[in-house]
């Protein structure tokens, strides 16, 4: 067999080992995706009662008494927690997320004289690093986050930061999940909290806040025990907590799915590679069949 | 009769919603009762157990470690750091957990973060216990009544 066509077949045959390791790890991320949206849905809930109790809260008190509403009269300092994943192979999906943070910082506070960053996921770290921002601390991220208690040094650090007023405000930047053909990067203020709806992590329905506000409205206010002070001080970085954890499991969800897309779509070029490779690889050796036949007729042509 | 909605909720899951007519819990501040029209209340939890009584009879007992609750006229919230239902509890794995936390205690806790964590382990095994025994004890007596 001439060299031409033997390295075309030594290609094919390194492609088509690549396909089979895409596609096994395809399969892989689609079943990693499978758990990780189920329990993205199952933490939805609990996030989604937890600023619901938040919302009513507001609604009863003079929010500006305590520390995590008030809003700070000049942002000169701020965090931006960046949540992104410890494996590469997941096609834009880190890139993306540190465009959008970068962006949005430039955007939205363009009076910001400094921006720390904190990474959880090795992807992130490596980008921000080159990209020369500003990283005061890289937290280890789990493959699988869980409980919300692997979250606690995190939102323990940033809440003790935000009281000590070394920064005006904290975000967290995460992918959320909205399909598993859509994911969007998105920067989410956690400090001091917005009581706003559209301030919520994931996507519910709206619906049943119409219910609501009506059995809210009907009373005066609400009796905590033991005290106000106590109780806000003890749930409000419960809810810092349980953000940061829904931004993770969001985040989780959308990297196994990303992953999936990268590979499906890395399968699908191996397998137009190999067409063509294969092709090409027929028409050689028919090249050298045909130069061959040629020769020998030739060759009989001469002896004549 | 008036009913209370009912959700109790862990970062994990949810555990419990459905309309009850009563609910028990332990705050920080001691045991509560909560019926229908309950003035507003927020409060703090404490590791203890959760009875939860539907249309006069039915009993749910639950095992909760620290949390909120949040109550309005018509209904109850409970923001449960963990919860478990008195059934899924191994009582046996639960002692076993609550003997390791005390000595863990015992030889380990230096500082007082340390310390504070594990009296709440051991707080949490302990109301994990008694929720699966007492089940345990009304599972044997509703044996009896049956015969």
């Amino acid at each position: 067999m001439p060299q031409a066509s033997r390295d075309i077949q030594r290609r094919i045959k390194s492609v088509k080992n690549t396909k089979k390791i895409t596609k096994a790890m395809e399969l892989v991320s689609a079943a990693k995706m499978r758990k990780a949206v189920s329990r993205v849905l199952a933490t939805r809930s609990y996030s989604d009662l937890v600023w619901d109790t938040v919302l009513h809260l507001v609604k009863k008190l003079d929010t500006d008494k305590h520390l995590f509403f008030q809003e700070p009269k000049e942002v000169k300092k701020v965090a931006v927690i960046i949540i992104s994943t410890n494996r590469g192979l997941c096609g834009s999906f880190n890139a993306t997320l540190v465009n959008k943070v970068t962006e949005s910082i430039k955007l939205h506070h363009p009076d910001v004289i400094d921006t720390d960053v904190i990474t959880c996921g090795t992807k992130g770290r490596d980008e921000i690093r080159r990209r020369k921002i500003n990283l005061i601390a890289d937290f280890h991220k789990e493959d699988i986050t869980a409980s919300s208690e692997d979250i606690r040094p995190i939102s323990h650090m940033i809440t003790k930061d935000f009281v000590a007023k070394k920064y005006d405000k904290i975000f967290v930047a995460y992918t959320d999940f909205m399909s598993s053909l859509k994911q969007v990067p998105h920067v989410k203020q956690l400090l001091p909290i917005v009581p706003e709806i559209d301030e919520r992590l994931g996507h519910i329905n709206h619906e049943k806040d119409q219910v609501d506000k009506i059995s809210v409205d009907n009373f005066a206010e609400f009796v905590f025990e033991p005290g106000m002070e106590n109780v806000l001080d003890a749930f409000l970085p419960r809810l810092v907590e349980v953000q940061i954890y829904q931004a993770v499991l969001e985040s989780e969800a959308s990297e196994h799915s990303a992953r999936m897309f990268a590979m499906r779509n890395a399968t699908d070029a191996a397998g137009d590679m190999i067409d063509e490779l294969t092709l090409a690889y027929n028409q050689a050796r028919q090249a050298s069949i045909t130069g061959e036949i040629a020769e020998i007729a030739a060759g009989s042509a001469a002896l004549e | 009769m008036k009913d209370l909605k009912l959700k109790i909720v862990t970062p994990e899951k949810i555990l419990f919603e459905k309309r009850v007519s009563q609910v028990s819990i332990s705050t920080v501040m001691g045991e509560v009762t909560i019926l229908p029209n309950h003035i507003p209340l927020v409060s703090q939890l404490a590791s203890g157990e959760v009875v939860v009584n539907a249309n006069g009879d039915e009993e749910d007992l639950m095992a909760i470690s620290g949390g909120f609750v949040e109550v309005l006229p018509d209904q109850v919230v409970i923001l449960a750091d963990t919860a478990e239902r008195a059934e899924d509890i191994d009582e046996e794995r639960a002692e076993v957990a609550r003997k390791k936390a005390e000595e863990v205690l015992k030889t380990k806790a230096s500082d007082a973060e340390a310390f504070a964590m594990f009296t709440a382990q051991i707080e949490k095994e302990m109301a994990r216990l008694k929720v699966a025994r007492k089940y345990k004890k009304r599972g044997v007596r509703t044996g009896i009544t049956n015969k």
